[in-house]
């Protein structure tokens, strides 16, 4: 098992490239590369920090700095952070002149439909792969609790305009009274 | 982002309306998080280079230090049995959210069936088969903007 700081950028930097629309692209391989493949935490460990990036203002990808923080600390979670933001974010830099030095171009226009669908097939693989990790889905069993749990979350949020923050604390404080009754 | 318009084009009037919807269009199609993107594009036309660093690092080090917290808080409590159940609620709830986002662009994405196989293909490669997203996605990119600009093309020429 490696737990280097070299072994996180290894991981993370490429996916930065990749995080179209954010890190809910990449949590697919997030799951993959530090449960599976690396071995860096247990698939309890990533849900409980997804859950936790989840409930955090600000975007999701920071989840990279929990995982970071659990492979090698403070200073895992700097470089961690450091590595899911600053390939996209040189990318993003170099597109933006060029976007508007090409306003005619055709390929601004094929760039954009054409990163669309993926970001989509991926969005959905990262949704499958939290509902495996926090075992509400899995082959041969069921959590119907998660699940409604997901699915009604997923509804109220699709056809309302609430702010999610809203929901997850609702969900929090109602498992939190499952506890004691 | 309601924020950010009012602050940077109607109070500061660094951008115009159009230039925010394109700084808006590349911060959510290019890769990387929406606000990052967005505060990366209106801080490079303020002040350039710098504009553009400074910016990033302001949006990404408050958000990184509150998720630092609740890491923080998350391990002093993780002993708890109950941590982990609520968690799991948080979790489910999370994904939840991902699912709205996600049905929503795939109603603006699957509307034709090149982009819709596209689409499925990723999902059931990456999800299902479970193979290695940077390897895949490194060989779906230039393909999918490739067929996007053959149909542009041929639509232009067409109308």
């Amino acid at each position: 098992m490696d737990r280097s700081l070299l072994s996180l950028i290894i991981v993370f930097a490429p996916l930065s490239l990749f995080s179209f629309g954010g890190g809910q692209a990449v949590v697919a391989d997030f799951q993959y590369q530090s449960v599976e493949v690396h071995g860096w935490i247990t698939n309890e460990q990533f849900t409980d920090l997804y859950a936790v990036s989840r409930a955090a203002p600000g975007p999701s990808t920071l989840i990279a700095a929990l995982i970071g923080w659990q492979v090698y600390g403070f200073a895992g979670a700097v470089i961690a952070c450091l590595a899911i933001y600053i390939p996209s974010s040189i990318v993003v830099y170099g597109a933006t002149s060029w976007w508007h030095k090409n306003e005619k171009s055709p390929w601004r226009v094929a760039i954009e439909k054409g990163l669309g669908p993926i970001a989509v097939g991926l969005v959905f693989a990262g949704i499958l792969a939290v509902l495996r990790a926090a075992h509400i889905v899995e082959p041969g069993h069921i959590n119907y609790l998660g699940l409604a749990t997901f699915l009604l979350t997923g509804f109220l949020l699709y056809v309302t305009t609430i702010t999610p923050y809203l929901l997850i604390a609702g969900v929090a404080i109602f498992y939190g009274c499952l506890q004691f009754f | 982002m309601a924020w950010m318009h009012r602050e940077i084009v109607e109070r500061r009037k660094l951008l115009d309306d159009q230039g925010f919807m394109t700084g808006l269009t590349i911060a959510q199609v290019l890769p990387g998080a929406n606000p990052v993107n967005l505060a990366l594009y209106l801080g490079m036309h303020a002040r350039g280079r710098m504009g553009a660093a400074v910016a990033v690092f302001g949006i990404i080090f408050p958000a990184f230090c509150v998720v630092l917290i609740m890491g923080y808080l998350y391990r002093t409590y993780s002993d708890f049995e109950a941590t982990h159940v609520v968690l799991g609620g948080v979790a489910a709830a999370g994904v939840g959210a991902t699912l709205a986002m996600g049905v929503k662009l795939a109603r603006s994405v699957m509307v034709k069936i090149i982009p819709t196989a596209i689409a499925i293909f990723t999902f059931v490669v990456i999800g299902i088969l479970r193979w290695p997203l940077v390897p895949v996605v490194s060989v779906l990119v230039p393909l999918s903007i490739l067929q996007a600009y053959l149909i542009h093309k041929r639509q232009s020429k067409d109308g």
